[in-house]
């Protein structure tokens, strides 16, 4: 009900504004069928064209007389009769060809996927130096994690870009990925120590009284347990990482937010586009989200 | 087997010292079984996380069958895996089936082979009459199960001696009984056994020398016979009084 009252409210809002929709521009962008000419080898006229399947069969022969070449296109742009030269284009074909949207959408999930693994990298290292004993490795965390949180995205992306980028010379993606595994490393390490430091200290005597390392204690039984933990709030992060992933289109990065604004300077269906947009990246955190929650589910076993 | 001198252990909270474990010195001999009474708060506890260097300790010395614990160049965890210990609350570890759970130090300790870790665990397992929850998590156990794995799980390390930190507190009554018989059980196979109980009976029975701990010092070392039927201090005494 209160769905449907806001369906006829955005339809009288977009009346009012004289809006005209145009939602059959949009599955263009997401995969066409691209025109690609056929050239003849040689010069000459055009002695027949024979329909043969869904293609022509066109037949050329050649000025100085001899064997026809033929060209098979399947529409044809010249008639019986007409002279052409080398090179000259006599029809086309029609290939399936990917459109930006999906383009754009696969920068946006693979961007995400590498900086999110190796945020989780950096998180786990930061989370652990966090809650070491040594001074200099609790000190760097703690500067690290502060400045990262205390920076906007925005302003780490193009320190990254401009400066570290132009210093070190980096590609953009490279300083795009580095930018967002930095970000998301920052709040990771904060999840992961909290993870950690929730396990009950009576599981680590219990595995040090049975002889197991300090290391061996956290990789068999203290991360495993706080893993588990920290599940629901990792997941929430790398949701966020993806929704945050649309700041790299200011260093041109064409990921999915930058392939919507080139299209709608092309097609001028803003409000379609921008509402397509929203849906794919709510596609796409919906079946991360689904994926981590079967995950948790599965690990809740041992409950 | 152990050996302790001049034990000394403090806590600092809020500006106040206390002395945990104040100077104690005493030994346990193949074999015997040591059962450690005395108030809450005496230190019986901290006393016996000493003894396998889970409590640092701040002077004197330990030594597990002639290795001194606080000489710089042992091994805390060699001399760990032949100290096995048991926890009031169990402490097994939930993410982990009850098979597991007695196997893990055994591979990555011991390094021993997948079978052969579940041979052992599975004869261990049979013995404190478990055996038939192999595969399940801890968490489908009662107390005394769990507590009977936990035992299963020192033992499977072969531990020269076993440690019990107030086994039995967190079990409700019913289920004392079968954690106190696998533990007669295995005093009488010559297990070496230092013992942290409010368990008077066990002590009666089992004990060849009982221990009374106060305010960090042991007061009074005696065979179960003569402490329980004539305590020469008066704080045992009063301490005797209260509990029988």
């Amino acid at each position: 009900m209160i769905l449907l009252v806001l369906a006829v409210g955005l339809w009288f809002a977009t009346q009012r504004i004289h809006y005209e929709w145009r939602w059959e521009r949009v599955p263009q962008y997401f995969a066409y069928r691209a025109e690609v000419s056929q050239d003849t080898p040689v010069a000459g006229r055009v002695s027949a064209i024979t329909p043969e399947g869904r293609s022509n069969r066109i037949e050329i022969t050649p000025e100085g007389g001899g064997q026809p070449v033929t060209v098979t296109v399947e529409q044809a742009q010249v008639k019986v009769g007409d002279a052409v030269a080398e090179n000259d284009t006599v029809g086309v074909n029609f290939q399936w060809r990917v459109g930006p949207l999906t383009q754009g959408l696969w920068v946006t999930i693979w961007i995400s996927f590498v900086s999110g693994f190796i945020g989780l990298a950096i998180g786990l290292v930061t989370g652990l130096c966090r809650i070491s004993k040594n001074p200099t490795l609790r000190g760097l965390a703690i500067i690290y994690i502060e400045l990262i949180r205390g920076t906007p995205l925005l302003v780490q992306i193009f320190i990254f870009y401009f400066f570290i980028g132009t210093v070190l010379n980096l590609d953009r993606i490279v300083a795009g990925v580095g930018a967002l595994a930095l970000f998301v490393g920052a709040y990771t390490a904060e999840i992961i120590r909290a993870g950690i430091q929730s396990i009950a200290k009576g599981q680590t005597e219990a595995a040090r009284s049975l002889g197991m390392s300090a290391t061996q204690t956290m990789i068999y039984i203290v991360l495993p347990q706080a893993f588990k933990r920290v599940l629901p709030p990792l997941a929430g992060q790398f949701i966020s990482l993806i929704k945050d992933s649309s700041l790299v289109s200011v260093i041109a990065i064409t990921d999915l937010t930058k392939s919507g604004r080139e299209i709608i300077t092309s097609s001028f269906a803003t409000f379609e586009i921008w509402f397509t947009v929203a849906l794919l990246y709510l596609l796409v955190t919906a079946v991360l989200s689904q994926l981590l929650f079967w995950l948790e589910r599965r690990f809740a076993r041992s409950d | 087997m152990i050996e302790v001198k001049n034990l000394i252990k403090t806590f600092e909270g809020r500006g106040q010292v206390v002395r945990a474990v104040d100077d104690v010195s005493t030994q346990v001999a193949k074999g015997e079984v040591v059962v450690i009474i005395g108030p809450s708060g005496s230190g019986k506890s901290t006393f016996l996380r000493c003894l396998n260097g889970l409590e640092e300790f701040n002077d004197g010395q330990v030594i597990i069958d002639g290795i001194d614990l606080t000489e710089s160049k042992t091994n805390l965890n060699a001399v760990r895996r032949e100290v096995g210990m048991v926890f009031q609350h169990f402490n097994l570890f939930p993410h982990k089936t009850v098979l597991e759970n007695v196997t893990l130090a055994q591979r990555v300790v011991r390094q021993r082979k997948p079978a052969e870790a579940n041979e052992r665990a599975m004869k261990l397992l049979t013995k404190v009459g478990i055996a038939e929850k192999a595969n399940e998590y801890p968490s489908r156990l009662s107390g005394g199960q769990q507590q009977r794995v936990a035992i299963a799980r020192a033992l499977a390390m072969d531990p020269k001696v076993m440690l019990f930190d107030e086994p039995t507190s967190a079990l409700d009554p019913e289920m004392v009984g079968e954690v106190l018989d696998v533990m007669k059980q295995l005093a009488r196979e010559g297990m070496t056994m230092a013992v942290v109980t409010h368990e008077m009976g066990f002590a009666r029975e089992v004990a060849d020398r009982v221990m009374f701990m106060d305010a960090g010092r042991i007061l009074e070392d005696a065979p179960p016979a003569r402490f329980f039927t004539a305590p020469k201090e008066p704080r045992a005494q009063a301490f005797l009084k209260q509990v029988l």
